[in-house]
C-alpha cells in the first residue's frame, strides 16, 4: 500500500512538471514507451529492482536504453529517481503517471473484449457511443477473446458493459434453471 | 413411457424465451484479492453500498461490511473454498434483505429467508432489508398490552407488555430455551376464537437459533409441532456449523421479520436464543476485517450491535396501527457471572430481566427464576388488574422468606411470626414451580396465586402443594367454571369472585387428602 501512495507522488509531480512545461504530449509518449519496455523485458525490471546493483550502473544501463528515444526532462526525471532509490518502482510510477493523465485530460480507458475483430466502423460507432453515454472522451483498448462467442464486452473502470453471446447463454441457463421445465 | 413429441419441447423453450430479452446488462465488478476465514477483499467495486449484497462466482453470496481507502471487506455467506483470488465479483444494487410474508410461518429458514426445512419454496411477494433504523419516539406509545408467557412467576411479579424487551439470563443448563419455547407455545391461545371474542389480539412468534446445534433447533421445532405452535411460528436457524456472517445476521433477520407483522399492525414476538454467541460470532468477524479489538476482544461497536437490534422492538402508536414487536432476547453467562461485558450491556438496553440460576435448578425450582433480582421496568404497566392484585405482597413475601431463609438452617428456636413467614414462602415458592410445556392461562394463575398470598395453603403440607392446585383448578374447571370466566372477561377480581374462591376452596379442602 505504501508503494502505491509513493508511486502517485512521484507520477503526479511529474505530471505536474510536463503540464506546467507544456510537454505532456511528448512526455506521456515517453512514458508510454518506457512502460511497455519495462513490460516487455523482465530482465530490465529485475536489474532495476535488484539492490546489488549499484546505482550509477543502473543509470547508465536506462541511459543507454532511452538516450535517444525519449526527451531530456524524460530522461531527468530516471535519473532522479534512480538518486532517490526509487527505480523500483518505476513501474508502478509509469503506470500510474498514465491513469492520471488519462484523468486530467479527461479520457476514459475502456477495454473492449470481442469474439473477432471489429472492423473501423463498427469501432467508430462504439466510440461514439460510448463517448455520448459516458459524456467523455474514451479511449478503446481491444483484446481478442474467444470465449464471448460473439458481442462484445466494454469493461469501463468498474462497470462492465456485457453484449456478448457468452453472458446471454449464461442469463438464459440461469433461467431455465430457477423457473423449471416441465411438460404440463 | 409416453413418447416426448418434438413440438412439447419447442412449446415449453418457446414459453420460457418469450420472457427473456436480448439487452446489454450492465454491472458493476471487482475482484478478489484475498479470501480466507469467511472473508473476502476485494478491489474495485468503487460504488458499492455498504451491508450491499454482492455476488460471487459459484452462487455465493457476501455482504460488504468495510468500505477502505483501496479495497472493500466482504463477509461470505457460503463457502469460502469456492471463491478464489481473481475471481470477479458483481455487485447487486441491494442491501442485505430478507423476503416475508405469511408464507414464512410454519417454516424453518435461513438468515437470508431460504427455507431449510425440505417443504419447498416460499411464497412471498415483499422484500425487507435485514438490517433497518429503529423507530423514533413519535411513532411509538407505552407498552400496554400484556404478554402472557403462561409462567406464573413471570407473568405475576416480572410482567411483560407487549413491545417490551425483556432479557433471559443464565447460565447453560439452567432453562433459558424452555421459558422462551413455554412462551410461544402459549401464544397459542390468542390465536383461538375466544380469544378473538375477548379482544386479544394474535400474536406471531419468530424464534431466532444462533450458533445453536442443529439437533437443539430440530428439537425445539419439533416441540412447537407437537404443541401446534408451529403454525404461527417461523424458526430463523444459523447453526453452530454455519459461518460467522449468517449468525452474525440471523436476528437483524428475525427483528425484520417480526417487522412485518408489527407495520401491519399485528403483534410479534421475537427470541434471540442467544445473543452471547452472535456477540462471539460478530467478533470473529471484526477480527478478521481487522477492526481494533477492545474489552475481552469485542470490537469498539458491540454495544450498537445489540443496542440497535434491541432498539427496533416497538410498540407502535394508534395511527400507525397500533402493532407490536416484543423482544426476549438470550444471553448465556459464565458461572453466574452478570458483569462480563456482553451480558452488562444487553442488561442495560433492555427493559428488565429475568435471572436464570443453576443453584435453583437443581434445588428443584423449576423453572429456576430468582425472583428477588429479576425485574421488569415496563410490564406492570400491561398487567391485567387482577394479577396485579393479587400479585402484590408476593414478591414481598418471597424476599422476607429468602432473607430469613438463612437464619432457618441454624435449627434454633424460632418465633411465631418468623415460622409463619417461612411456611408461607417455602408454599409460595412451591407454587411458582411448574413443569416444561405446560404453560399456564392467565386466570388459573390468578387463582393459584391468589390461594397463596392469601393464606389458603398454609394448612397444606409443602410436598401436597403442587397436586393441591392441581386439584382444585379441575374442581373449579368442573364445578364453579364462572370464576374462571369473569377473571378472563373482566379481567379484574371483583369482590364476590373472591369470594367464590374462598368459598370453593372450604368446600374442596373437605374433600381434599
Amino acid at each position: 500500500m505504501s508503494e502505491l501512495k509513493v508511486s502517485i507522488r512521484y507520477a503526479t509531480s511529474l505530471l505536474d512538471t510536463a503540464i506546467e512545461k507544456n510537454i505532456t504530449e511528448s512526455v506521456h509518449q515517453d512514458i508510454e514507451l518506457i512502460y511497455s519496455s519495462l513490460e516487455a523485458s523482465r530482465d530490465l525490471q529485475l536489474m532495476l529492482a535488484n539492490p546489488i546493483i549499484k546505482p550509477h550502473v543502473k543509470l547508465a544501463v536506462l541511459e543507454e536504453i532511452f538516450k535517444d528515444k525519449i526527451n531530456s526532462e524524460s530522461l531527468n526525471f530516471l535519473k532522479f529517481l534512480v538518486e532517490k532509490g526509487r527505480e523500483n518502482l518505476l513501474e508502478s510510477i509509469a503506470k500510474k503517471f498514465l491513469e492520471l493523465r488519462d484523468e486530467y485530460f479527461g479520457i476514459v480507458n475502456i477495454k473492449i473484449i470481442s469474439a473477432i475483430e471489429l472492423d473501423e466502423n463498427q469501432v467508430s460507432q462504439l466510440k461514439n457511443k460510448f463517448e455520448k453515454i459516458l459524456q467523455k472522451k474514451v479511449r478503446l483498448n481491444f483484446t481478442i477473446d474467444n470465449s464471448v462467442l460473439g458481442g462484445f464486452v466494454a469493461e469501463v473502470n468498474d462497470t462492465v458493459f456485457d453484449a456478448s453471446l457468452k453472458h446471454q447463454l449464461d442469463i438464459l441457463k440461469k433461467q431455465f434453471l430457477t423457473n423449471g421445465v416441465s411438460l404440463n | 413411457m409416453a413418447e416426448v413429441r418434438p413440438d412439447e419441447i419447442s412449446a415449453i423453450l418457446r414459453k420460457q424465451l418469450s420472457g427473456y430479452e436480448n439487452e446489454i446488462d450492465i454491472y458493476d465488478v471487482g475482484t478478489v484479492l484475498q479470501v480466507g476465514d469467511g472473508i473476502a477483499r476485494v478491489y474495485g467495486l468503487s460504488k458499492v453500498m455498504s451491508s450491499e449484497l454482492v455476488e460471487f462466482p459459484n452462487d455465493v453470496f457476501g455482504m460488504v461490511l468495510n468500505l477502505d481507502e483501496d479495497s472493500v471487506g466482504c463477509v461470505l455467506f457460503g463457502d469460502s473454498t469456492l471463491v478464489k483470488e481473481g475471481d470477479v465479483v458483481k455487485r447487486t444494487k441491494r442491501v442485505a434483505s430478507m423476503p416475508v410474508g405469511e408464507g414464512m410461518l410454519g417454516r424453518v429458514i435461513t438468515p437470508l429467508g431460504l427455507p431449510i426445512d425440505g417443504k419447498g419454496a416460499i411464497n412471498t411477494s415483499k422484500f425487507s432489508p435485514i438490517e433497518r433504523k429503529a423507530l423514533g419516539v413519535v411513532q411509538r406509545q407505552p407498552v400496554k398490552e400484556p404478554l402472557q408467557t403462561g409462567i406464573t412467576a413471570i407473568d405475576a411479579m416480572i410482567p411483560i407488555g407487549r413491545g417490551q424487551r425483556e432479557l433471559i439470563i443464565g447460565d447453560r443448563q439452567t432453562g433459558k430455551t424452555a421459558v422462551a419455547v413455554d412462551a410461544i407455545i402459549n401464544q397459542k391461545y390468542t390465536h383461538s376464537e375466544e380469544a378473538k371474542g375477548l379482544g386479544i389480539k394474535p400474536v406471531f412468534c419468530i424464534y431466532v437459533a444462533i450458533g445453536q446445534k442443529s439437533s437443539t433447533v430440530a428439537q425445539v421445532v419439533a416441540k412447537l409441532h407437537e404443541h401446534g405452535a408451529m403454525d404461527y411460528t417461523t424458526v430463523i436457524s444459523a447453526a453452530a456449523s454455519e459461518p460467522a456472517p449468517l449468525q452474525f445476521i440471523a436476528p437483524y433477520s428475525g427483528a425484520t421479520l417480526g417487522e412485518y407483522f408489527r407495520d401491519s399492525g399485528r403483534h410479534a414476538l421475537v427470541i434471540y436464543d442467544d445473543l452471547s454467541k452472535q456477540a462471539a460470532a460478530y467478533r470473529e468477524l471484526s477480527l478478521l476485517l481487522k477492526r481494533p479489538p477492545g474489552r475481552e476482544a469485542y470490537p469498539g461497536d458491540v454495544f450498537y450491535l445489540h443496542s440497535r437490534l434491541l432498539e427496533r422492538a416497538s410498540k407502535l402508536n394508534d395511527e400507525l396501527g397500533g402493532g407490536s414487536l416484543t423482544a426476549l432476547p438470550i444471553i448465556e453467562t459464565q458461572q453466574g457471572d452478570v458483569s462480563a461485558y456482553i451480558p452488562t450491556n444487553v442488561i442495560s438496553i433492555t427493559d428488565g430481566q429475568i435471572y436464570l440460576e443453576s443453584s435453583l435448578f437443581n434445588a428443584g425450582v423449576r423453572p429456576a427464576i430468582n425472583v428477588g433480582i429479576s425485574v421488569s421496568r415496563v410490564g406492570g404497566n400491561a398487567q391485567i388488574k387482577a394479577m396485579k392484585k393479587v400479585a402484590g405482597s408476593l414478591k414481598l413475601d418471597l424476599a422476607q422468606y429468602r432473607e430469613l431463609e438463612a437464619f432457618a438452617k441454624f435449627g434454633s428456636d424460632l418465633d411465631k411470626s418468623t415460622q409463619r413467614t417461612l411456611s408461607r414462602g417455602a408454599r409460595l415458592v412451591e407454587l411458582l414451580k411448574q413443569g416444561q410445556y405446560v404453560p399456564k392461562p392467565i386466570e388459573r394463575q390468578v387463582v393459584a396465586v391468589y390461594l397463596g398470598t392469601n393464606g389458603f395453603l398454609d394448612e397444606v403440607p409443602v410436598h401436597e402443594i403442587e397436586r393441591f392446585i392441581l386439584e382444585i383448578i379441575e374442581y373449579i374447571e368442573v364445578n364453579n367454571n364462572d370464576i374462571f370466566e369473569s377473571i378472563k372477561k373482566e379481567k379484574q377480581l371483583s369482590d364476590s369472585t373472591a369470594e367464590k374462591i374462598k368459598q370453593t376452596v372450604k368446600e374442596f379442602s373437605g374433600v381434599f387428602k
